[in-house]
């Protein structure tokens, strides 16, 4: 089947969250995915709810949208619904990138063919992927413009990773990381970044020849921290863990989308070699670090603060962000980075002044709800 | 030369002996259960129904007998943990679990009464066993949602309908008996007073133990051993202060466990997983409860006996399918959950004691027919229950063959 990119309308944006699902007297995750959606599904919902891997996740997908706000309102309005089906069912739904104290051989699949299989293939991993991830989508024309952006939102990583950090514990202890997640993805054989790939037509032939080598079967089996999504017409920012609220979720997809709006304007053609080369250190930093993390420009071959480099980046994009409607989203994340404040940071303060998980989980699903 | 420090025949037996055969017996009749795919409880059952003529022969029926205390420690234990997964909450979001747990305690109730009436039995004899037959077992759920690790909808609302049903069999049944009081001429005063005194007691009770609970909760740091601990030895002493004080153990301890949960503004008390501690208190409660059940019930109890179960049968059955739907509820798990409430055990045994101790009159005959359903329900209980869980698709799937079929189907590529 050849893999045709699906234009879409350039820089809209979407955004996809996975999300817990708790019983409320332990708050630990529970079995309740298949019953939630049921009863979501005889709702009229603005955006999909979908099951995710494990029976105690399901994925809410936003509409598309032009603007910040209203992206936020959609995600709202999806949210509450979520919410109050939740409520009769007696779940408790929380954001937050990993469950503090869940054990992974306690999951169940999801009973899917395909959920099913990855299971199959994968074993324990696929049990370890109990995790919350968000994915931001941007819309673009096409499939040259989606590998450019791939490349050149690259750099940007570790302000996801900073900005969305929610899984500073994991299996009951704190990891010392700002974000856990990111470690139950790397194991996966196919994670990582695309290849150097300059266009589309160069791309298609890495996946036609993944493809003959029989190792993957669509693009759903490439688990890269940036991809282009064909189907979608979109790029598709896989980094973030999902935060806990829907409001810093609508924040870090204006953030993208402002980048992106940036990227596309100001176009650049230098060679992604020596990015890719300080990737994964940039990226260890963000996670380990958080804001306090230390960056690499390779082509300056200075050291950066992260948090200095993305308040940089945020006044650099002022004047796109006022031509996109996104000065008030990311003016909301400058002052998160200037504080040094994310999720996780919230998500310690309330294990200090609790000493215990359940708590924590349990305030986690509150402030969803706020 | 002095032989004085020999043990003297015949053996003196005594009570830990008896415990640690019972657990072993237990345990290994469990495992063999499990090895034809039935649940443990029935091995447990099972090691006690053959126990006890055993046990006659060398003596040690007389301590069996006074194992009293470990059915209410264990109980007491069962019953806090079922107080604790009840939650008014839901009810109050839900009205329709609510009325589910309503509806079948209700026809349960009409359609055992009925019956009894059918056979001939007395209205106020045969009402106080239609109430003791609304309960659900809590010790045999419990167990059944821990072995086959059940998980979801069905399992909760089968928790929380269990708490909502032995609550009401518990006054309901307090209460027939105050009107047999009545009937037998009994003062008026001591007919209110007694079930008043029980109830309220027993929720007073309940309400202070919490409390006291979380005020020693409070002062120690949040980690589950220590909260395990003071949990069990909470539960533990308020069994103790039931019995002292003559108040119901059922009542006491629901609320205790109702109140920790119900009551959670503070959110002092850590939920910790009773399950390993329980189990041993587990076994030696089917055990015992084996032990008690006379199989030549069966044969006296005979008809009556087979009508009444299967009464209470369709009294659970017909009150669940009725209500739960409404609240959402696919007919697979409507009829996985009315399966789920079909247990009856210890719990019944306890109120049937109680009752047959303050109201002689209750019968030989009654009794015989009550402890044939019993007996019934101990073996076909804990069958339905877990085919009900397993149909609502609440069960884990079992380990071995899960990773073996997962090797099969490892091949493919592009998961």
């Amino acid at each position: 089947m050849p893999l045709d990119f699906k234009s879409s309308e350039p820089l809209t944006i979407g955004i996809e969250l996975e999300l817990m699902v708790l019983n409320r007297h332990d708050y630990n995750l529970v079995r309740g995915a298949p019953d939630l959606l049921a009863r979501l599904e005889k709702m009229d919902l603005d955006g999909e709810v979908k099951p995710e891997i494990t029976e105690s996740m399901i994925e809410v997908n936003s509409a598309v949208n032009r603007r910040y706000a209203e992206l936020l309102t959609g995600l709202e309005r999806v949210r509450d619904a979520i919410v109050i089906a939740a409520d009769r069912l007696n779940l408790a739904i929380a954001g937050g990138g990993s469950h503090p104290f869940h054990k992974w051989a306690e999951r169940r699949i999801f009973p899917t063919e395909r959920f099913q299989r990855v299971s199959s293939l994968y074993g324990y991993l696929a049990k370890q992927f109990t995790v919350f991830g968000q994915h931001i989508h941007v819309g673009v024309a096409n499939g040259d413009e989606a590998v450019y952006l791939t490349h050149h939102l690259a750099p940007y990583v570790p302000h996801f990773i900073a900005l969305s950090a929610a899984s500073p514990f994991s299996q009951g202890e704190d990891t010392s990381f700002e974000t856990s997640r990111l470690h139950a993805v790397a194991s996966f054989p196919l994670s990582g970044q695309m290849p150097a790939v300059r266009t589309w037509e160069e791309f298609k032939r890495y996946y036609d020849e993944m493809l003959g080598y029989g190792i993957v079967a669509s693009m759903k089996d490439f688990y890269w921290d940036i991809r282009p999504k064909p189907e979608y017409g979109t790029v598709e920012i896989r980094i973030c863990d999902t935060p806990l609220t829907v409001k810093l979720a609508a924040e870090l997809a204006a953030y993208a989308q402002t980048l992106a709006a940036d990227l596309l304007a100001h176009r650049r053609n230098d060679d992604s070699g020596p990015v890719y080369r300080v990737y994964g250190y940039n990226r260890f930093q963000a996670c380990r670090f958080g804001f306090e993390g230390e960056l690499v420009d390779p082509i300056a071959r200075t050291h950066t603060r992260l948090r200095d480099h993305l308040l940089a980046t945020i006044e650099r994009l002022e004047p796109s962000a006022a031509a996109l409607g996104t000065a008030a989203p990311l003016g909301a994340l400058a002052a998160l980075a200037a504080r040094e404040e994310n999720d996780s940071r919230w998500l310690r303060e309330r294990y200090q002044e609790t000493k215990s998980f359940p708590d924590v989980v349990r305030m986690q699903a509150q402030r969803w709800r706020e | 030369m002095n032989l004085g420090f020999l043990p003297t025949l015949p053996f003196e037996l005594s009570f830990p002996l008896l415990f640690g055969v019972l657990l072993v017996s237990g345990m290994l009749g469990g495992e063999m259960a499990r090895s034809v795919k039935l649940p443990r409880i029935i091995g447990y059952v099972t090691v006690g129904f053959v126990m006890a003529p055993l046990a006659r022969l060398i003596g040690l029926d007389l301590l069996l007998d006074e194992a009293r205390i470990f059915v209410d420690l264990a109980l007491g234990l069962v019953l806090f943990d079922l107080g604790r997964r009840m939650d008014l909450q839901w009810m109050k979001r839900d009205w329709t679990l609510a009325a589910a747990g309503l509806a079948e305690s209700l026809l349960t109730f009409a359609a055992v009464f009925a019956t009894l009436l059918v056979f001939d039995f007395a209205p106020v004899q045969a009402g106080i066993a239609a109430a003791i037959a609304m309960a659900t077992s809590p010790a045999v759920v419990m167990l059944i949602v821990q072995d086959a690790r059940a998980e979801g909808q069905v399992t909760e609302r089968a928790l929380n309908l269990v708490a909502l049903n032995s609550l009401l069999a518990s006054i309901i049944t307090t209460i027939l008996l105050a009107t047999a009081h009545l009937e037998s001429r009994m003062d008026v005063e001591t007919a209110l007073l007694h079930p008043a005194y029980l109830f309220l007691g027993s929720l007073i009770l309940g309400g202070v133990v919490a409390s006291f609970a979380r005020l020693v909760a409070r002062s120690v740091e949040k980690t589950k051993d220590l909260h395990f601990t003071l949990i069990a030895g909470i539960v533990v002493a308020a069994v103790g202060i039931a019995s002292m004080l003559k108040l119901s153990v059922i009542l006491s301890l629901l609320a205790f466990g109702l109140f920790t949960r119900n009551d959670a503004r503070n959110y002092d008390l850590l939920n910790v997983n009773l399950a390993p501690a329980s189990r041993l208190l587990y076994i030696v409660l089917f055990v015992i409860t084996g032990a008690s059940l006379p199989p030549g019930a069966l044969a006296t109890g005979g008809a009556a006996g087979l009508a009444m179960a299967a009464a209470r049968f369709l009294g659970k059955l017909v009150g669940v399918l009725a209500v739960a739907p409404i609240g959402g509820l696919r007919t697979r798990q409507a009829v996985g959950l009315a399966f789920a409430l079909m247990p009856m055990s210890t719990l019944a045994l306890m109120l049937h004691h109680d009752v047959t101790r303050q109201f002689p009159e209750f019968g030989a005959n009654l009794t015989a027919v009550f402890l044939s359903a019993v007996i019934v329900m101990e073996i076909a209980g804990p069958i339905l229950a877990q085919w009900g869980l397993t149909l609502a698709g609440e069960t884990a799937p079992s380990g071995e063959a899960g990773v073996a079929a997962d090797r099969q189907a490892a091949r493919a590529p592009g998961a």
